[in-house]
Order: structure tokens, then sequence, then C-alpha cells
């Protein structure tokens, strides 16, 4: 048994960079706006799609496929959260939150109503996998694991170094302050929309790279994400990273006493430890 | 202001009520007696068994065509009415309830997936509608369906007995069986479990995975660890697709076995070939041989039928042949008490439904033998016996390999 925990260690690893991206967007917003984004299922969602209609139909490559997805998807947040949950956001928090999750649902199904229920496969070779002993991992998986650590740290470059990005951080830490410093709350939480669900979009697409796609990838890895971004602290950037590592590891983990079939309660089990024992998570609620 | 004359007096509301009530029983009434027949296609235009569907509802319209055409039952001509299961028990048992609450049908014809049988028959057997299924599932007519459910498919006590003495005759020694959540499961795993070690091969494991994910990489990886030489792929097109091409990614090099159902030439088409190379399918053979067959595929305009068409054109040739054993009463409960008078015994044999309310209708008695397969019933409703076609899948195309 403890044979097996160099692959699922690697597994982990893979799973959780890439289970990173979508959570750093969602925790973002979090940060920015003050209200959990489900909407980041269907986003990532539509992100999916998109990198598959310009593989498939334009005979794209992959990078450049995630490059559209993010754009998709980034573009689709800032119209969605303007149209129908900016005006909820007066309403409060839960009230968002709960619209979001009947905003998720409505995109899920138009992504089905054009697309159909159907798993599609991106347009891209079957390779082996690499091999080193007893541990096996795909060139697929490498690469997704390069795409999502240059995602972050142009998200963390972005965030540290930009006039725009260090607005982003003084809405999200004191949004009185920021506002009175002359920073419009309104086009930071445009852009915070556009990278988060951007973002989303690339791990959407990450996701159904090495497997395929339906419009139920969103959705799937939603709880995860959000228990990700709890576990690391709500509203920390660095948090949702080490969140999903975590959650993506301990996922793979459970493996040596779970079936495959309960994996999804690794991220229910998070979120319940984390909230009881510390709320704030483990690297506290704090932007980067 | 008074408003004695305004409101409805309680006398007039049960007045109206009970006149509605009895309105409503009409058409039921009606459609017993006199009337177009009507009966329900529940089969799967989409979902993972949406290769076979549109295909099997064609054949149950060749029948009602023929039948109509030749006056229809003692008179009365048969109307189909459509529905899509999607193969997903819930939209199944909306469906199914239209079919039965709103349309009235006397019987629901062509459900595929185990799952959706298993959803839609309590309803079938509470409204008295008659049931008949080409789903495998043992577990479906160990149902306590009272008599309302048939099925002309081999049930998978069948299915996998036949599927363990292929195993042991090409020498597979150690069998994996990577299988999704589905109600035969956990029984094909038992039964193989039982049979393989009684020709020296072993069952080394078996995963049970949730069929609606993109991804089995642990499925694969502990599937792997046993290091068997075969591994059984007990899921549905979609999932198969994924696995076997998981299984090309981790250098798997020993056999593969799955259902006709699941890797069929739909799939072959969609990967490189030598991905699918090797892989052997399992699929019950219909009545080759039989007129039935032939004229069905003349229909169709294919030489080689799935046998889930040539299934649904005996299911509706039964139902049509045991109303009008029934005196032309078209419930579900009638179809019930006469479709085993007409599917088996010592009457003449037939091949067909027109053929066959001929004969009735001069008094003779009658003995169907359909396009799948001489449809001969047990109590509980499975059928006795089937032969299982073994091919194998080289160059993207099946080879066949043998029967038994």
């Amino acid at each position: 048994m403890w044979g097996e925990v160099p692959q699922l260690l690697v597994n982990g690893l893979v799973a959780g960079t890439v289970l990173a991206v979508p959570a750093i967007g969602f925790t973002a917003i979090y940060a920015v706006l003050r209200f959990p984004n489900f909407t980041v299922a269907s986003h990532a969602t539509i992100g999916a799609f998109a990198g598959y209609v310009v593989n498939v139909a334009l005979g794209w490559p992959a990078w450049a496929a995630v490059a559209v997805a993010f754009l998709v998807a980034g573009a689709a947040g800032v119209v969605n959260d303007h149209l129908i949950l900016r005006p909820l956001r007066p309403a409060g928090a839960l009230t968002t939150a709960i619209g979001a999750v009947a905003l998720t649902i409505v995109l899920e199904n138009v992504v089905r109503f054009v697309f159909g229920n159907e798993l599609r496969g991106y347009d891209l070779p079957l390779r082996r996998d690499w091999r080193w002993g007893d541990v096996r991992i795909g060139p697929q998986q490498v690469e997704n694991l390069v795409i999502a650590v240059v995602a972050m740290a142009a998200v963390f470059l972005f965030l540290a170094f930009t006039r725009t990005g260090k607005a982003m951080r003084a809405v999200a830490d004191d949004p009185t302050l920021a506002s009175l410093k002359g920073i419009d709350a309104d086009r930071v939480a445009r852009l915070t929309n556009f990278g988060g669900m951007g973002l989303a979009g690339i791990g959407g697409m990450l996701l159904g790279l090495d497997t395929s796609i339906d419009p139920l990838t969103g959705f799937r890895v939603i709880l995860s994400v959000f228990a990700a971004a709890v576990v690391g602290g709500l509203g920390s950037i660095p948090g949702a990273v080490v969140g999903a590592l975590t959650i993506g590891i301990a996922e793979e983990l459970s493996l040596l006493s779970l079936a495959p079939a309960y994996r999804t309660a690794v991220g229910f089990v998070a979120i319940l430890l984390v909230l009881t024992l510390r709320p704030r998570g483990l690297l506290g609620e704090r932007a980067y | 202001m008074s408003h004695h004359g305004r409101r409805l007096s309680r006398r007039a509301l049960l007045r109206a009520a009970g006149s509605t009530l009895a309105l409503a029983a009409l058409p039921r009434l009606a459609a017993a007696q006199g009337g177009p027949i009507k009966l329900g296609t529940l089969t799967p235009l989409t979902g993972a068994g949406g290769s076979y569907g549109p295909s099997m509802r064609k054949a149950m319209e060749f029948v009602a065509q023929e039948v109509n055409a030749a006056g229809g039952v003692l008179g009365r001509p048969i109307q189909l009415v459509s529905e899509d299961d999607q193969t997903n028990p819930e939209a199944a048992v909306r469906a199914a309830r239209k079919l039965t609450d709103v349309d009235k049908v006397a019987a629901i014809m062509g459900t595929w997936a185990s799952a959706v049988t298993t959803a839609v028959a309590p309803l079938c057997w509470e409204s008295k509608t008659f049931l008949t299924t080409v789903s495998g599932s043992d577990t479906i007519t160990q149902l306590p369906h009272q008599g309302y459910l048939i099925r002309t498919q081999p049930n998978t006590n069948l299915q996998i007995g036949k599927l363990a003495e292929f195993l042991l005759s090409i020498k597979s020694r150690r069998v994996f069986v990577l299988a999704a959540q589905t109600p035969f499961a956990l029984p094909s795993q038992k039964r193989l479990q039982e049979l393989l070690p009684k020709g020296g091969s072993e069952l080394v494991g078996a995963v049970i995975y949730d069929k609606d994910k993109t991804t089995f990489r642990s499925e694969i990886d502990q599937a792997l660890r046993t290091k068997p030489d075969m591994i059984y792929l007990n899921g549905y097109t979609p999932d198969c697709t994924i696995l076997m091409k998981e299984l090309f990614k981790a250098g798997y090099t020993g056999a593969k076995v799955a259902q006709g159902y699941a890797v069929n030439q739909k799939l072959l088409d969609s990967m490189p070939a030598e991905v699918s190379d090797g892989t052997y399918t399992a699929t019950p053979s219909p009545a080759v041989d039989s007129a039935g067959y032939k004229r069905l595929a003349a229909f169709l305009g294919s030489g080689d039928l799935d046998p889930y068409s040539c299934q649904c054109h005996d299911q509706i040739s039964l139902v049509a042949l045991a109303i009008a054993k029934a005196k032309g009463e078209a419930t579900g409960t009638a179809i019930r008490d006469h479709v085993r008078r007409i599917a088996q015994g010592a009457g003449v044999k037939v091949d067909n439904a027109v053929e066959g309310l001929k004969l009735l209708a001069q008094g003779k008695e009658i003995n169907f033998e359909g396009a799948s397969g001489p449809c001969d019933f047990t109590d509980i409703g499975d059928i006795l016996d089937c032969k299982i076609r073994f091919d194998q899948a080289q160059g993207a195309k099946f080879k066949f390999v043998k029967m038994i």
C-alpha cells in the first residue's frame, strides 16, 4: 500500500496545481467583491468549450486555445456580473451568492443547449505516459502543470508590480479608504471579474485537456475549488494556492483507504474541519 | 351586497368535480374498448444509448405501419406515442409519467439502460401499464412487477455465464473488472467471481466507478497494480472511450473485453486504431436467419442489425398479438395475461404480427418467434436462452471470433 504513495503524490501535485488556477479566481473575487461567486463553475465550462471550439474547429494549438479560454471566460464573467450579479449586491452577500448558484445553472444549460451533453475531446495527439519505476506521469499533465504555474506567476506579478494590481489589493483591503484615494471601485470590480473568471476558464480547459469536456466540467470541480479557497483562507491568493495543493494531495492520498468514487468527500470534510477549527483558513484572510 | 348567487355552491362544485373525473376516465375506457390502440415507446434517443434509440423506434414504427396497413388489431389502428428517455433515469421517469398519465398507453416499450428500466418499472406496475425492455440486469426481473414486465434481452446471469466461458476459452488467467455504477455491476462481478475459478482463472480485482467523471486515472492505477492479463470494461460508450484511451496512455499491453453496446463501431471510429486494436466484444446475437430479421433489415436498410432494434420489433409484435388474443382489450393487465399464450407453446410458428393476427382471427393458436430469438419467457419475464457473439476489433473494424 505504501508503495502507491509516490504515484499518489505526483497525481496530487498535478491536480492541486491545476485546481489552484480557478481557486485563485474564486478567492480574488471574494476578496474584492465580498461574496462567494459560484459562477466560477460555469465559467470554467465556458472557457473549456471556447478553447475546444478554436482547437477543434480552427486547429489552434493548446497554448493558444488556453489564451482564448481565458479571454472568453473573462469577458463572459464581466457581462454576467454586470447584468445579473451587480444588481443583487446591495441585497447582501448571501443573496448574491444564491443568485450566483442560480446563474451558474443557467449558464451551464446554455452551454448544454449549444453543445449537447456528450463528452468531447480536444484535438491533441494521444501520447504514452512517461515512467520512472512505479510512477507514471502524462506529458499533457506536465504541460498543464507548466501552464498553471505560468498563470499563477502572472497573477502574482500583476498584483505586486502593476498600478491596477495594487489598486485591486487596496480595494480588497479597505474599500472605503481606497475610494478616498480616488480608486474607482467599479472599475476594479470589473477587472477582478475579468481576471477571476478568466482564470476559471483556464482551469476548466486544463481539466479537460488531459481527458474530455462536457457541460458538467465546471460543476464537478466547484466543490474542490471552494474547499481550496476556504482551507487557504477566503480572500487570500497565496492561501488559495496552498489550499489547492492541500486539497489536491489530500484527495489523492484518500485513495489509500477510500474508493475513488468517494473522493469529493475530502472536499466536504476539509471545509467542515477548517470552518470548525480555524475559520480564517491556513493563511488567514488577506489579499496578497 | 349578497354574494349568494355569485359563489359556487357546494353541490355545484361536487357535480362539476364528478363529471370531470368521469370525463377523465373516458379516454382510458375508450382506449380499452374502441378507438386507436395507444402504445408508448421510451427509447434512448440521446445519451449513452443514443446510437440505438432512433433505430429501435423505427423498428417499432415499422411493425405498427404493417399492422395498420393490414387493418389494425381487430379493426383498431395502433397509435405510437414516442418519448426520449435520454439514457437518464430522471428524464425517463418524467417521460413515463407523461405516457401513463397523459397518453394512457397500454404498454411502454424499449427502455434500454438498466438504471432507466429500474426507475420506470414501479410506475408501470402501479399504473398497470405493461413494460417491455431490452435491459439486462438480473435485478430487474427480480422486482415485484406482478407480471407487468418482460424482457427480450438475456439477463446478466446468462450474459456473464457466456462471457466467462469465452474468457476461459481464450485462456485469460487474471481478470480485472472496471465497472460503471449500474444495477448490473455487482451481479456481473459476483458471477465472474463464481465462474472463473472453475476454469483455473482468477478475478484479481474489481472497481465500480462513477461514470459521470472525465478521468479515471486512479481507477486505472488500481487495475494495473494487480497485473491483469484481461480487463473487462463493464460500462457504456462515453466512459469506455476514456478508459481505453487512458489504458493506452498508461502503457497497458494486456487484453480487453467489453459489451458490444459500449465498444461499438462509433467508439472505434472516434479513436486511433492502435488504441482499440485487440479489444473483444460480446453481443447477444439476433436470429439472423429468421424471416422476421430479414424483413426488418430490408426496411431499416442495413444488413447488420443491432440486437435492440430486433428486440423492439419483437416487443411491439408481442404486444399487438397479446391484445388481439385478449379479444381487443388494450390494457396492461390484458397484455400481461395473454402474452405468453402467443409467445410460446404448441401453436403455429409465426414470425410477424400481421400473419399472427390473421391466424388469431381464424381462432388458431400461435407461437411468435421473433427477429431477436424464439421469445419464450419465464414466469418472471426473462428469456430462456440466447446466443452471444464475440468479435474482436482489428484496424478499427470488427472481426467475428466465435458464437457461444
